[in-house]
């Protein structure tokens, strides 16, 4: 299973601040993000980082995830 | 005392943050601080409170790279970031950063840094609670 949460102004429109995602070998986090954005068109339409176990991701390096994987999607920070 | 990089819902003291910058050399010739505050008017709107959230393993990860960066990067010799979560109210504090170094340059420099990395890398993200509704800020310089 994939974890994914969301946090602030995302997890606000998703309406969850976590869902699970099947895992399937081979699958990458844009795998997930392709297969969750037309469930949450609005919630994605705030995403412009994503992060894998902590880690920011780059949109264009794919790199199979780990079963039990943790994926983040989320919107332009505004702390401070 | 306190560990030099924090995430944490109660206030701080600066007092007590600077003491602690101190507290391990005798040779810091500059020290810079920034302090940020919730306002209580932002965008036209009267502001009561300010909440945020956090994806807190990679914030306190990120903050902990950035100290690092920062020491290398202008030669610190020591660099504390506070940053409060949960919610606060108009008038409270909200981040505190402090650089200490041999000459101000490199603290000031570092301290700017701080913040302005702190802006773009850190996941926090900030909803101003006002008497008409609540909304999640945008970011801005």
């Amino acid at each position: 299973m994939i974890t994914v949460l969301f946090f602030g102004p995302v997890a606000d429109r998703v309406g969850e601040r976590q869902i699970d995602v099947p895992f399937r070998e081979g699958m990458c986090w844009q795998d997930v993000r392709d297969e969750l954005t037309p469930r949450y068109p609005e919630a994605f339409a705030l995403v412009s980082i994503a992060a894998v176990n902590g880690e920011r991701v780059r949109d264009d390096v794919r790199t199979p995830l780990a079963d039990g994987a943790e994926i983040v999607f989320m919107s332009r920070f505004s702390g401070g | 005392m306190n560990d030099a990089v924090r995430l944490q819902l109660e206030d701080f003291s600066q007092d007590e943050e600077v003491r602690a910058l101190r507290a391990g050399s005798m040779r810091m010739g500059g020290i810079a601080t920034f302090l940020g505050c919730a306002r209580d008017f932002s965008e036209g709107r009267e502001v009561c409170e300010i909440g945020f959230d956090a994806y807190r393993p990679m914030a306190l990860a990120e903050l902990q790279k950035l100290r690092t960066e920062a020491i290398e990067r202008f030669g610190l010799i020591e660099a504390r970031i506070v940053h409060r979560l949960g919610t606060v109210r108009a008038g409270d504090n909200i981040v505190f950063i402090a650089t200490g170094a041999e000459h101000r340059a490199p603290a000031l420099e570092a301290c700017r840094w701080l913040i302005d990395e702190l802006k773009e890398r850190v996941p926090i993200w900030k909803k101003e609670i006002t008497p008409s509704g609540e909304a999640w800020v945008t970011p801005h310089p």
